[in-house]
């Protein structure tokens, strides 16, 4: 059985269709904003050599947004009989008589035009139940072979979603996607080995390859020897590290809260405030927000359909613009929107969710780059990473499932886990060297295109008993 | 009349039904309504939002050798058996791989259990919340003060349960959680301060906590953090405040001491545990003054994990993990327990809304110890004592963590000194817990809520609770932010 959703009514027919219903019960709102979203996933989760949580998921979201004046109030329900609907509408209007005043509310947005991009792949979602149980069946079998314990998830997914306003705005997207994560592992972890491929489309999946990886690494990854913490050259394989790179946007000082938005900058609350024109990071560094690459994922519209623009957000290491919106341009005189805004009400600030990290120069593989590296670490995950301190973006976090010492571009041995605190800024003014970027959507963040790097002086400060 | 209760009897019937025909093993069906009401304040800005998320989640067993789920939120019988089929229909394939399933026995539960509340919080209006918030969010503008932050989340879920054995459950639990959070910028960059808790209560948590007797409070320790000093790398004793302490707990004890990950379930994300099954009643975790209860009792307090049944119909127990610093106990399924020599699940499983129930923590708590808290820090003569988590971050089998603080407070001849900015400290668990030497009373133990713990692919977020009392730890590594 696949997963595919046999639908008699298309989603946008029946956004259309709740909207109508939407407008009938929305007395006192001039305004209104109208989201459906739908979800659905398979998701073949395995450990132990078993398959033990085999999953699948559906469901849907209504929300709706009211506005009268300068009040706004949102309700959210997944229960699309006109009765709930009726009842949510309801909801959300008598909230408007109690709201505050939002001093950033503007008058909703209308018609738009976006660029079309084809993130929906039917094969990703009528792939058979039976067809991915083999892929994971293969991967047990040979972690049984190997004497090692395979545990992951073999996931695939798909989301569409719609939004509707009073002021004319239609946007639409859908999209699918899904990923395959595996370890192997013997003596209680003490010997693993990990690999990861994400995908939109389930044919660019090779599941034998992530397995043969995860083999490979797990095999090399036993007897562990000790390294003394200190500084060290490393090279990050480029799946390692999205939850690392999540905190290039996102801050714990003020709460968790995003940090490339132009709202925060201004207000004091970014760990960037002040800084644009300063160099933040390595001159061979650019950070860019684009929806429109190939590898990204998403719609490319905001949280109030306003059409994406690509975005230099680093250029040659230099912090050089912002994630912006109709609410700063409206704010601020020197800002224009670029539809980074996020569901509305939105107190938290603009964000970008699509970062490509870049290097300049000639790409490398990740074979070439520790071929390159004299003497220091190959780190194949990074785990639990938290911020220290915002200003210096130092960050804490272990490594796991495959550190290995590299000397003269080999692989000379296992060592023992480390802990690291690290200032990312500091880290990508030390990057020698890239990968061409790959996407990582496993973490449910942000979409990330992450490179792999070699950098100088990454700072280990204890090690892990295993 | 009920109408969430009467829906699962409705819909569970054709469920089990629909596994029984297929000759399921085991089959069952929760039926969750979940209502969330979130209002917010960041400076001036307000936002509020409340949804309402109403689904099922079946799992079936095939042979007892696969495992299937699957959930749906299109609520009609038709639709239902649908899914039941889906179920199925995974069971079967994850069968062929080889799994083997025992259930642990539990008695069948017929019951009907509404958790304690004085004040409904989703009866209390969104104006009253916003006046509460704006209050507090005022209470907090000071020059150099750059973040204002208030936020209080009312939550409902109704959640009607039945098992192919018989069980029948309708659980009515209210959950209320109110944060603040003020971030001032200075000479030593950025520093925070922030107070929240979360409970099995009503409305009448919000009216204890006195948001906007605490805003100012926390401001002028905020401002005066941006000129405070900071701590140099070393070694020290601490006393770690009461919040702190229950984070310890969740990250260094509740997490290894759930029995998927131990077992190698949890390999590929949450991670392994260091605490194996050979270990049970051998290791010495802690000192003999750490006593680790899994309490999800009404007796314990109310608590983001306290219910009466889990969520495969286990009833609610009590159970000790570390007995005078010795482990002696898991977090379990009625699929794991017997792994470990248990004939009953101690109810650990949970689900975040209608998804697959796994192991989570239920309270997980450190029992008070015999010190006031004011004889504890005269008791200690050079120390640092560290207050409110900023970040923490810990191993994936859970021995090395880190933890930053907030704030911090030098300890010199059993007085409490000069205020230090960032405050961290690191350790390896077991060399950690058996460094503690006092565990404060009843009088300064508080069951802390903790929100947003996230576990299983896909990601799904639980509140658990925590008890904990200010606690010292002797010769501890820390260092500054």
């Amino acid at each position: 059985m696949s997963q595919s959703i046999q639908k008699q009514v298309s989603l946008p027919e029946r956004g259309h269709r709740i909207f109508d219903m939407v407008r009938k019960f929305a007395h006192g709102a001039p305004e209104f904003e109208v989201s459906l979203i739908s979800t659905a996933g398979e998701y073949l989760r395995f450990g132990n050599n078993e398959l033990g949580q085999s999953q699948f998921t559906k469901n849907r979201t209504l929300s709706v947004r009211v506005a009268s004046g300068k009040k706004q109030a949102r309700t959210t329900t997944s229960r699309l009989d006109e009765s709930f609907i009726r009842e949510t509408v309801e909801k959300a209007v008598a909230q408007l008589g109690t709201a505050p005043e939002d001093p950033d509310y503007l008058p909703m947005l209308g018609q738009q035009k976006y660029q079309t991009v084809n993130r929906y792949h039917t094969r990703t979602m009528e792939e058979s139940a039976e067809t991915k149980a083999g892929y994971v069946g293969k991967a047990i079998e040979l972690a049984r072979k190997n004497k090692l314990l395979a545990s992951g998830v073999l996931g695939t997914s798909m989301d569409e979603g719609l939004i509707l306003n009073t002021a004319g705005l239609e946007s639409y997207y859908r999209g699918t996607g899904g990923n395959f994560s595996l370890t192997m592992d013997a003596d209680n972890g003490n010997q693993t080995g990990f690999a990861l491929s994400t995908f939109a489309d389930i044919s660019e999946l090779d599941p034998d390859k992530v397995s043969q990886t995860a083999l490979e690494r797990a095999k090399l990854n036993r007897g562990q020897s000790e390294v003394s913490p200190g500084k060290f050259d490393v090279v990050i394989d480029p799946y390692a590290w999205s939850e690392m790179l999540f905190f290039f946007i996102v801050s714990a000082s003020a709460g968790y809260s995003p940090d490339f938005g132009m709202r925060q900058y201004k207000e004091g609350r970014s760990y960037l405030s002040g800084r644009l024109g300063e160099k933040i990071l390595g001159e061979n560094v650019s950070l860019e927000d684009d929806v429109y690459h190939p590898l990204q994922v998403g719609p490319t519209f905001d949280g109030e359909g306003y059409p994406k623009s690509k975005l230099t957000l680093v250029e040659h290491g230099v912090l050089h613009s912002l994630a912006s919106s109709r609410i700063s341009a409206h704010r601020y005189e020197d800002a224009l929107p670029t539809g980074h805004e996020l569901p509305l009400p939105n107190p938290l600030g603009e964000s970008p969710v699509n970062l490509v990290i870049r290097g300049k120069g000639p790409t490398r593989t990740i074979d070439e780059l520790v071929g390159e590296l004299d003497k220091g670490l190959l780190i194949t995950r990074l785990w639990y990473i938290r911020e220290v301190e915002p200003r210096t973006k130092t960050l804490t976090g272990m490594t796991r499932d495959g550190t290995f010492l590299v000397e003269n571009g080999e692989v000379k041995k296992p060592v023992r886990n480390l802990r690291f605190n690290q200032s990312l800024l500091e880290l990508f003014s030390n990057v020698e060297k890239f990968t061409e970027p790959v996407r990582n959507t496993s973490f449910g963040g942000p979409g990330l295109l992450q490179p792999g790097i070699l950098a100088k002086d990454f700072n280990f400060s204890s090690v892990s008993p295993f | 009349m009920n109408s969430t209760r009467d829906l699962g009897e409705q819909l569970a019937k054709v469920c089990l039904e629909t596994a029984s025909l297929d000759n399921a093993t085991y089959a069952d069906m929760r039926l969750v309504n979940t209502v969330i009401e979130t209002v917010s304040m960041i400076n001036e800005n307000p936002a509020t939002e409340e949804s309402n998320d109403l689904g099922a989640g079946i799992r079936v067993v095939h042979q007892n050798a696969g495992w299937g789920f699957a959930s749906t939120d299109e609520l009609d019988p038709e639709n239902i058996r649908e899914t039941t089929r889906k179920a199925l229909s995974l069971a079967r394939g994850a069968a062929k791989i080889g799994s083997r399933i025992a259930l642990a026995k539990e008695p069948v539960h017929v019951a009907n259990w509404e958790s304690p509340r004085k004040k409904d919080s989703l009866t209390v209006s969104t104006e009253t919340k916003f006046e509460v918030l704006k209050d507090a969010t005022s209470a907090m503008k000071a020059e150099g003060v750059v973040a204002r932050r208030g936020q209080i989340i009312s939550t409902k879920i109704e959640k009607y349960f039945a098992n192919s054995e018989g069980s029948r459950i309708y659980q009515d639990l209210a959950q209320t959680g109110a944060q603040i959070v003020v971030a001032a910028k200075g000479p030593s960059g950025i520093q925070r301060r922030s107070d929240q808790q979360y409970a099995l209560e009503g409305y009448e948590l919000v009216d204890e906590m006195d948001l906007t007797g605490k805003g100012p409070v926390l401001t002028k320790e905020v401002l005066e953090l941006t000129r405070a000093p900071g701590l140099q790398e070393g070694r020290s004793d601490v006393i770690i405040s009461a919040d702190q302490v229950g984070l310890q707990v969740h990250e260094s004890c509740g997490h290894p001491i759930e029995l998927d990950r131990v077992l190698g379930y949890e390999a590929n994300f949450a991670g392994r545990s260091f605490l194996s099954p050979d270990q049970l009643g051998k290791l010495q975790y802690g000192s003999e003054h750490v006593n680790i209860v899994m309490d999800a009792t009404l007796s314990h307090g109310q608590g983001l994990g306290t219910f009466a049944y889990d969520d495969e119909g286990v009833e609610a127990q009590r159970k000790y993990a570390i007995r005078k610093g010795k482990l002696v106990g898991y977090l379990m399924s009625r699929g794991t327990s017997q792994s470990v020599g248990e004939m009953r699940s101690n109810g650990c499983m949970r689900a975040d809304t209608y998804q697959l129930p796994i192991i989570r923590m239920t309270n997980v708590s450190l029992e008070p110890g015999d010190w006031d808290y004011d004889e504890l820090i005269e008791d200690t003569k050079d120390g640092i004592l560290m207050v409110s988590n900023y970040g923490w971050s810990i191993d994936q089998k859970r021995y090395n963590f880190q933890f930053n603080c907030e704030k911090g407070y030098r300890i010199k001849n059993g007085s409490v000194g000069e205020l230090i900015r960032g405050p961290g400290y690191s350790g390896i668990t077991p060399e950690f817990w058996n460094a503690c030497d006092a565990v404060c009373n009843k009088k300064s133990w508080v069951l802390w809520g903790t929100p947003n713990c996230g576990k299983g692919q896909p990601q799904q977020v639980m509140g658990t609770g925590h008890g904990a009392a200010p606690t010292r730890f002797r010769n501890i590594r820390v260092f500054g932010a």
